[in-house]
C-alpha cells in the first residue's frame, strides 16, 4: 500500500507541476539542469583555482543542504499557498482527514515522496550533466559518482531538517524557533571538527562510519519529525472573531493611487496583507537566502587569495532583487477566483499588488539594508545602497509582475518564463555588483556607472510596467 | 429581445472536447436553465459566458456585447454566482459588500437589506475564511443580488443553503425575473429547474441536447425528470 501511495503522490505532482506552467516547460527544466551540471563541472577546475579545494566542496554541500531546506519548504509549507492560488485542492496529504489513515505515516510518505521527486528531476539531471562534463574535462567518473553521492546526503539532510521545521511550526511558532536554534546548536556542537557534514568527511579520508553516520543522520531527522506529528492540529493562525471593518476607511486612503490601480482593489488587498499575517512570513523568509548569501560571501572572503569587500550596496542589489519573493508572497495571501465576478482585470489586480509592494512591505528590506550596514560599519554607503535597493527592486518586481502575473511560484516553474527571467535579472545584477565592488578603488567612476545602470534599470521598470496593462487586461482569472 | 446567445461555441482542452458547437438564444425575461450530468460542459459554458474563459472557436454576446472583445463591459452588466463560494478569505461579509458596491460604483447601495436577507448579521467581525460552506454561498449570492444587473449567471446556487434560505432565494429570483431581470441557471437538481424556469436547454458531452419550454412540457404532461432520463441514459 505504502508503495502505492508513494506512486500516486509521485503521478499527482507531476499533474500539479504540468498544471503550472506548460507540459513543455516542465519537461524542459530538467534539460536546463543537465546543462548547469555540465557547465559546473566543465568550469570546475577555474573556480577550484580561484578558491581552493576544500572550500570548493564545501560551498557545494552547503547549496545541497539549502536546496534541500528550500525544497522541503515548498513542500511542507506550501500546501497552504497551493489552496489560495487554486481555491480548494485536495491532495493525497489529505487522506487522513477521509481515510482510516494517519495523518503521522501519510506526512512520512509524502516525505519520500518528496525526496524521489527532487532526485528524479533534478539531483539526477545534475548528476547526467556532471558526468557528461567529467567526460570532457577528463576527470575521474568514478570520483564524480561519489562526491554526487555525498552531495545527495546533503540534500536528505536539508530536506529532513525542513520537515522536522514543518512538524515543530505546526506545534506552535515558538517550537519551531527554539527547535530551529538547538538544531544548529546540537549540529555545531557534534560536527565542528569535521570538514561540514559527515558525508563529505568520508569522501575526504575514506572514514567508513562517517558513511553510516551521513545515511542515518536524514534519517533519525525525519523519524523524528514523523513522531512529531499529531494527527490532529489546527493549521489556521488567524483569529476567527473581532474584525474591525477597515474596508472603507482603507479605500480612502489608498484615493491617491486611483490612477495606478482601483482604491476599492488596494485596500482588500491591504486587509488581506494584515490579516494573513504575511508580512511576518515576509520577513522570516528573507532571512532564509540573506543566510545563504552571507555563508558564501564567507567563504568566499576565506577562499580566495585577493580581498573581496562585500558591502551595503552590494547587499542593495541582493536584497532588490529579493524583491521578487514579497511580489511573490503578495500572490499567495488569497486566491483571486472572486475577482471574476466583478468587472475587474487582471492587470488592475497586478497593479494593485504592486502599489502595496511600493507603499507597505518596503519596510521587510529596509530593516534588513539598516542592520547589515550597521553590522559592517557602513553607515555611509547606507543611502546608495538604499538607492540601488529600491531601483533593482522596483525593476525586477515590475518585470516579475509582467512575465507572471498573478501566479509567480507556478510561472516560475516553466522553463522558458524561468530562462526569460534569468536573462533579465542576471546581467545587471552581475554589473552592479562589479560596481559595488570596485567602489572603494574609484568611487566618483563607479557612482557615475551605477547612477547611469540606476537610469536604465528604472525606464525598464517603467516599460515593464506600461506592458503589463496590454498582456494582462484580456486575460482570465482562472 | 436576446440578451444572451453564442454561436458554434467550442472548448477544447488538449484533446478533450468539453464544448461542442453550442447554439443557443436566451431572451429577456428568461429564467433560462441548463441542465446536465456531472461534467457535461455546464460549467465550461458559464465561465465563457461571463467571460471568465476563452472558447476554442465560436463567439457569444451577453447584452448584445461580444464577450471576447469586450469582457469588462459585459462583466459590468451581469451579477455572477461562481460554482465554488469563494469570497474573499480576509473580509467580512459586509467588507464584501462594500467592496462590490464600490468597485461597481453603485449608487445607494443597499447593504444592510442584503445583509438582513442572507441573515450576514452573525457573521459581523468575522472573516469568510472562517465561515461554513453554506454561509460562503450567502456572502456570493448577497454579492450578486446587490449588483442590481439585469442579467444574473448563477451556477448551481443553491448548493449548501439551508431549505428556508433556498425557498428565499428562490422566491426573490421569481421576482426579479418578473421585474425584466433575466436569469441563467446551471444546476442539476431538477426540481428546482421545473419550479424555476421557463426555458431549458439539456446539455450532454458537450453538446446541447434538447432545447425545451417548460410550458409546452406541462401542457404535454411530461415531467422534466422523465425526458432528463431519457436524453441522458
Amino acid at each position: 500500500m505504502n508503495k502505492l501511495i508513494i506512486y500516486r503522490m509521485l503521478q499527482e505532482e507531476i499533474r500539479l507541476n504540468t498544471s503550472f506552467a506548460s507540459g513543455k516547460g516542465f519537461y524542459s527544466f530538467p534539460l536546463l539542469v543537465v546543462f548547469s551540471g555540465f557547465l559546473a563541472v566543465i568550469f570546475s577546475d577555474e573556480i577550484i583555482s580561484d578558491i581552493g579545494y576544500l572550500d570548493f566542496l564545501k560551498i557545494m554541500h552547503i547549496s545541497l543542504i539549502f536546496y534541500g531546506l528550500f525544497a522541503g519548504a515548498l513542500a511542507f509549507f506550501g500546501s497552504e499557498f497551493l489552496e489560495r492560488i487554486f481555491g480548494y485542492l485536495g491532495l493525497i496529504i489529505g487522506l487522513p482527514t477521509t481515510q482510516p489513515i494517519s495523518q503521522r505515516k501519510i506526512t512520512f510518505l509524502y516525505f519520500i515522496k518528496e525526496l524521489i521527486f527532487y532526485s528524479i528531476f533534478t539531483l539526477l539531471p545534475a548528476l547526467i550533466g556532471g558526468l557528461v562534463g567529467s567526460y570532457v574535462n577528463g576527470l575521474e567518473m568514478e570520483n564524480v559518482l561519489k562526491f554526487s553521492f555525498t552531495l545527495f546526503t546533503s540534500f536528505s539532510l536539508g530536506l529532513a531538517l525542513s520537515y522536522l521545521l514543518s512538524s515543530l511550526y505546526r506545534k506552535s511558532l515558538k517550537s519551531a524557533i527554539i527547535g530551529t536554534a538547538l538544531t544548529i546548536l546540537i549540529y555545531i556542537s557534534l560536527f565542528n571538527r569535521i570538514a561540514l557534514t559527515p558525508a563529505l568527511e568520508w569522501y575526504l579520508n575514506n572514514n567508513i562510519n562517517y558513511l553510516i553516520l551521513s545515511l542515518t543522520l536524514p534519517i533519525a531527522v525525519s523519524l523524528l519529525a514523523t513522531i512529531l506529528i499529531t494527527n490532529f492540529y489546527e493549521t489556521g493562525t488567524i483569529k476567527t472573531i473581532g474584525y474591525k471593518n477597515r474596508f472603507k476607511e482603507y479605500t480612502e486612503k489608498f484615493r491617491w493611487a486611483k490612477k495606478l490601480s482601483a482604491p476599492p482593489i488596494i485596500s482588500k488587498e491591504r486587509i488581506d496583507l494584515s490579516r494573513s499575517k504575511t508580512g511576518t512570513k515576509m520577513f522570516f523568509s528573507f532571512l532564509f537566502p540573506l543566510a545563504f548569501l552571507t555563508f558564501l560571501n564567507w567563504f568566499i572572503d576565506k577562499g580566495l587569495p585577493i580581498q573581496v569587500d562585500f558591502n551595503t550596496i552590494f547587499y542593495g542589489v541582493m536584497i532588490g532583487f529579493f524583491g521578487t519573493m514579497l511580489y511573490s508572497w503578495l500572490n499567495t495571501i488569497d486566491s483571486p477566483n472572486f475577482y471574476s465576478t466583478l468587472p475587474v482585470t487582471v492587470s488592475e489586480i497586478i497593479r494593485a499588488r504592486l502599489v502595496l509592494f511600493l507603499t507597505i512591505t518596503w519596510w521587510i528590506p529596509l530593516i534588513f539594508m539598516i542592520l547589515i550596514s550597521y553590522m559592517s560599519s557602513e553607515l555611509n554607503l547606507l543611502p546608495i545602497g538604499i538607492i540601488v535597493m529600491i531601483t533593482v527592486g522596483v525593476y525586477i518586481v515590475n518585470y516579475t509582475a509582467l512575465s507572471t502575473g498573478l501566479r509567480t511560484n507556478s510561472a516560475l516553474f516553466d522553463a522558458v518564463i524561468f530562462i526569460k527571467f534569468f536573462f533579465i535579472s542576471v546581467p545587471p545584477m552581475i554589473a552592479m555588483t562589479i560596481l559595488s565592488l570596485a567602489i572603494k578603488y574609484s568611487p566618483s567612476t563607479m557612482l557615475i556607472a551605477l547612477s547611469i545602470i540606476c537610469g536604465f534599470l528604472t525606464m525598464l521598470s517603467i516599460v515593464f510596467y506600461n506592458k503589463i496593462e496590454s498582456k494582462w487586461k484580456n486575460e482570465p482569472f482562472d | 429581445m436576446t440578451v444572451i446567445s453564442c454561436e458554434q461555441l467550442s472548448k477544447k482542452y488538449d484533446d478533450f472536447l468539453a464544448l461542442d458547437d453550442i447554439n443557443l438564444e436566451i431572451e429577456k425575461g428568461d429564467f433560462f436553465g441548463l441542465l446536465g450530468p456531472n461534467g457535461a460542459g455546464k460549467t465550461t459554458l458559464l465561465k465563457i459566458l461571463t467571460g471568465q474563459l476563452k472558447p476554442t472557436t465560436g463567439m457569444a454576446n451577453v447584452s448584445g456585447i461580444d464577450i471576447q472583445k469586450e469582457i469588462l463591459e459585459v462583466k459590468k452588466k451581469i451579477s455572477i454566482v461562481p460554482e465554488q463560494e469563494s469570497p474573499p478569505s480576509f473580509l467580512t461579509p459586509r467588507e464584501v459588500l462594500e467592496m462590490v458596491c464600490s468597485i461597481r460604483e453603485i449608487k445607494n447601495p443597499e447593504i444592510e437589506k442584503w445583509i438582513g436577507f442572507f441573515e450576514l448579521e452573525e457573521m459581523e467581525g468575522k472573516v469568510c475564511r472562517n465561515l461554513s460552506r453554506g454561509q460562503r454561498q450567502k456572502v456570493m449570492l448577497g454579492a450578486a443580488f446587490i449588483a442590481k444587473t439585469n442579467i444574473m449567471f448563477l451556477d448551481e446556487p443553491f448548493i449548501n443553503l439551508d431549505p428556508i434560505v433556498q425557498t428565499k432565494v428562490r422566491d426573490w429570483l421569481i421576482d426579479y425575473v418578473k421585474c425584466g431581470g433575466t436569469v441563467f441557471l446551471n444546476t442539476h437538481l431538477l426540481e428546482n429547474a421545473q419550479r424555476l424556469c421557463n426555458k431549458a436547454a439539456i446539455i450532454h458531452n458537450g453538446k446541447i441536447q434538447s432545447i425545451i419550454s417548460l410550458k409546452d412540457l406541462k401542457r404535454q404532461d411530461i415531467n422534466l425528470e422523465q425526458l432528463f432520463h431519457e436524453i441522458i441514459t
